[in-house]
């Protein structure tokens, strides 16, 4: 089995008695591109620097390429210069963009002509060439962030770390960050590792994904597994899935189990048994809505009554009440088309593969 | 970098200062005091009194050329200046207070005594004498500014060195002989100032708040003149107002790195009859007449024996 | 108030004549005080990094404590300086009671607490992330003290300013243990003292103008360096 790039084993970090990392372990693979994602104040942050070796872990330690790295200085300190970080709201040095450039190459004690082939290069890869000469304190929020990129590649890092790269940006930078990073990303053999709120930017740059919430790593995997298969209701709402309905085991039919959840049974494929109390997870987009019962193979078709109805961009949210709550969404054509309207009565149906089940666990 | 020549240059510029002071000698030229041997210096604590009349600036220029020396004076009164001397901190001390002189020298601090110099304390005061101590001895002025002071502190004032010096002693010593308590008196009311200064800033306050006040007359008359005062002497003769100056050298024994080479010389020096000269006619021409006797001439009760002023002091060869 | 008009035009008659005494007492005043600001600033520049860059138990005491200090009565330093290099102080033996080398020393120790204080404060004030940023390019701890040094730069200039001008200013300490002998370790301050106390306040006036202009030379010139 190889080794991972870096690994931490049971870290947990706490500010002033309490605990911002709870005990996590986490693998990060050499070459790939790990996203971090979780709602703000979860703890990315954190866990970033702690992997970057900013901050010592108050217990746990911290493995980069098999050896321990949590304490000692010069440990840490030779340790971190195999990485970079590029910080959230990034700060630039005043002086020219050239020498913000070359800063971590100085520190290294990099010959002269190595450094400026080296800027040269970074400047090349964000685009910033013509730059070059500019005080870098008079950039814009994204010409800067940019620079940060650019500063932390210059230095050939095996671990990049970025921290909410677009965050604080217009959309427009904000695209641009993004065509960059994805353009690094593919050309580049750096191992990636980036804290995103952003769950779709996640998606779109990320090969892995880990859930991070309340200091918690709930659940590690690709992209598609986090999305649709979420292990964890916490996870789940993160991501979106807008139903999330408790209920017990019923029945069960081969790979098929029914689940009651408050006197409806919804079919779904799960492996539980009979009595075990679970969530049933589906995603809004896979509920379709019709004026009359569908009769098509979709096992579960449930009559309800439309409670409100809000548009969200060019798609329409819509909440019912089956017996038990359901969330829908549909393009503003088909809300059209089907006269949606609170208080009307339609059919909600969605397939047995797309319900999600999950232990119950509260 | 352009900061870190200016940041350099400077450095260098206070770097070059501080071996200026440290060996002594100014960054700029020294007109009027040509440097004698700046290794070797001659420190002495005076007493306020002889500093105050510019006597030390007259005498010092002249021994540094005899002797080669660096003259270091250190101006105290006489209580600060015998503890100056029991810490060894200075190579010979002024002082005039026959009592603890004596003490000083029984304590092995001080060998080597000369008297050199006399003069008179006298008592001063607003020209309207509102304690009426005109034609009164020593210590019936006292005696009257006690009381009259008790009975209306807004007229009547006296102003006390209160600094443990030669002057203060001096005056405790009146009290005494007229049958006070000291300590008593101190604190008998807000008639009796203690200023805690040298002779002439004790006189400059007398005369600002016009009041009574003890000075030797030598101060008086220098700052008289110099700085117009409004008090008048109103009591000068009487016998227990004799103050004599004596020199004592730093004991090698109890401090060996004492310069007591240069205190012997220092103290002949000061009973020579040169410097009995200088000293007999220092102030005649700014004031009319001399500030200081010449300890030669001194022939009344409380003068020092001959030997005190006239036997050179022998050379030190103890070990 | 005539005393001050005559204390100005005393001033500026001893400024222009380059009076040898009032020169030689300026000059000793800049000498003493610049070299003890050098030294302290020398001190205190390492010391408050080390303070402010680390972690330890106590630190918030230390700090408070130095904070306290910053107003120590100079008379008080003085006498505690006095007492230790006194002939029979435990410092005896070096000699130097009643030189400029003591009088050095002595706001050395004055001066301390106040310029540590400061610096630490501006360091304190800097932007965390840019010590972050240079820690995360892979500087060395010092290599992220000059950094942190540059970005905070007025405000340790300004503390090293004040400590100089607290230097420059005293009168207590220079008194004890310098003696104000003449020709020797007479500053402009202790100058001043001696003649008010004899009555002349003229001349008195004159050496404090001078001294502030003194005060004032020297901050123009620290400023332009600032500016750069």
């Amino acid at each position: 089995m190889s080794m991972a790039l870096i690994e931490t084993v049971n870290i947990t970090q706490k500010y002033g008695g309490q605990e911002i990392i709870k005990n996590i372990n986490l693998k990060v693979e050499q070459g790939e591109v790990l996203a971090l994602i979780g709602p703000t104040g979860a703890g990315k942050t954190t866990l970033l620097r702690l992997l970057d070796l900013l901050e010592a872990p108050s217990s746990g330690s911290i493995y980069l390429d098999g050896t321990e790295v949590t304490a000692g200085k010069r440990l840490r300190l030779q340790a971190r210069r195999r990485m970079s970080f590029v910080l959230q709201k990034p700060v630039v040095f005043n002086m020219s963009v050239a020498d913000n450039i070359a800063c971590g190459l100085k520190w290294r004690k990099e010959k002269e002509s190595a450094i400026s082939r080296r800027v040269q290069d970074a400047l090349e890869l964000v685009g910033m060439t013509e730059y070059s000469n500019r005080n870098a304190r008079t950039l814009s929020g994204g010409e800067t962030q940019l620079v940060a990129i650019a500063r932390a590649l210059a230095v050939v890092p095996e671990v990049l770390f970025l921290d909410e790269p677009t965050a604080n940006l217009d959309p427009v930078s904000a695209a641009r960050i993004e065509e960059v990073l994805a353009h690094i990303i593919g050309g580049q053999k750096t191992t990636v590792v980036m804290a995103t709120h952003d769950m779709s930017q996640g998606q779109r740059l990320a090969g892995r994904i880990g859930v991070i919430i309340n200091g918690e790593l709930l659940q590690t995997g690709s992209p598609g597994d986090i999305f649709s298969t979420p292990g964890d209701t916490r996870v789940a709402e993160l991501v979106g899935i807008g139903n999330i309905l408790g209920g017990v085991i019923a029945n069960r039919d081969n790979e098929l189990a029914g689940i009651d959840v408050g006197g409806n049974i919804i079919q779904a494929i799960s492996e539980h048994g009979i009595g075990a109390e679970v969530h049933a997870l589906i995603r809004p987009e896979d509920v379709t809505l019709a004026l009359h019962k569908d009769t098509s193979s979709a096992r579960n078709t449930f009559e309800g009554i439309i409670t409100r109805i809000s548009p969200v961009g060019a798609l329409v949210r819509v909440e019912l009440d089956c017996g038990f709550p359901l969330l829908a969404v549909v393009t503003r054509r088909s809300a059209r088309d089907l006269n949606l309207a609170v208080d009307n009565r339609v059919y909600a149906t969605f397939k047995a593969t797309a319900v999600h089940v999950i232990k119950r666990w509260n | 970098m352009k900061r870190k020549t200016i940041i350099a240059i400077l450095a260098g510029l206070l770097l070059l200062s501080l071996l200026a002071s440290a060996a002594g000698c100014p960054a700029k030229t020294e007109a009027q005091y040509p440097l004698h041997d700046p290794m070797v210096r001659f420190k002495i604590a005076t007493t306020t009194s002889l500093y105050d009349t510019g006597l030390w600036y007259h005498l010092e220029p002249i021994f540094e050329e005899l002797a080669n020396v660096e003259m270091d004076i250190v101006y105290a009164g006489t209580g600060i200046a015998l503890e100056y001397g029991r810490r060894g901190d200075v190579d010979a001390i002024i002082v005039h207070d026959r009592a603890r002189e004596d003490v000083f020298l029984a304590d092995g601090y001080g060998i080597n005594r000369r008297n050199f110099a006399y003069n008179f304390f006298l008592i001063a005061g607003p020209a309207s004498d509102p304690a009426g101590i005109a034609g009164s001895t020593a210590t019936e002025a006292l005696e009257k500014l006690y009381n009259a002071g008790l009975n209306d502190p807004n007229a009547v004032k006296f102003i006390s060195r209160g600094d443990d010096s030669g002057t203060h002693a001096k005056e405790k010593l009146i009290w005494s002989q007229a049958g006070f308590d000291y300590e008593e008196v101190r604190n008998s009311g807000a008639w009796y100032v203690e200023a805690g200064k040298g002779m002439g800033p004790t006189l400059l306050m007398a005369n600002e708040m016009q009041s009574y006040v003890m000075a030797d007359i030598s101060t008086f008359l220098a700052y008289n003149l110099k700085s117009n005062l409004s008090i008048v002497s109103i009591v000068e003769q009487d016998p227990i107002f004799l103050n004599v100056y004596a020199a004592i050298a730093i004991n090698p024994e109890t401090h060996p790195k004492a310069k007591i080479d240069i205190a012997n010389r220092f103290i002949n020096w000061l009973i020579s009859s040169d410097v009995q000269d200088i000293i007999s006619t220092y102030g005649e021409a700014e004031y009319g007449r001399s500030l200081f006797f010449p300890i030669a001439g001194c022939d009344m009760p409380g003068c020092p024996p001959v030997e005190d002023y006239t036997l050179p002091v022998p050379e030190y060869t103890g070990g | 108030m005539t005393e001050i008009w005559q204390g100005l035009v005393t001033a500026v008659k001893l400024i222009i004549s380059l009076d040898p005494e009032v020169m030689q007492i300026a000059g000793r005043s800049l000498a003493i005080s610049a070299s003890s600001s050098t030294i302290a600033a020398l001190l205190c520049l390492p010391l408050g990094a080390v303070i402010h860059f680390n972690r330890f138990p106590g630190k918030r005491t230390l700090i408070n404590i130095i904070q306290t200090l910053f107003s120590l009565p100079t008379v008080a330093v003085g006498l505690f300086v006095f007492v230790l290099f006194s002939s029979v102080g435990p410092l005896g033996g070096f000699g130097i009671i009643f030189t400029p080398a003591v009088m050095v020393i002595g706001q050395v120790v004055l001066i301390t607490p106040l310029m540590l204080g400061l610096i630490i404060s501006a360091l304190s004030a800097t932007d965390k992330a840019v010590t972050d940023t240079a820690v995360s390019l892979g500087a060395s701890g010092f290599q992220m003290s000059v950094v942190t040094f540059r970005e905070a730069r007025f405000g340790v200039l300004a503390g090293l300013i004040m400590g100089f001008g607290r230097a420059i200013s005293e009168v207590g300490l220079s008194l004890m243990v310098g003696g104000n002998i003449r020709g020797f370790t007479r500053t402009i301050t202790t100058a001043i003292s001696l003649e008010t106390s004899k009555g002349d306040l003229e001349l008195a006036l004159a050496l404090g103008m001078i001294l502030i202009f003194i005060a004032l030379v020297i901050n123009i010139g620290l400023n332009r360096i600032q500016q750069r």
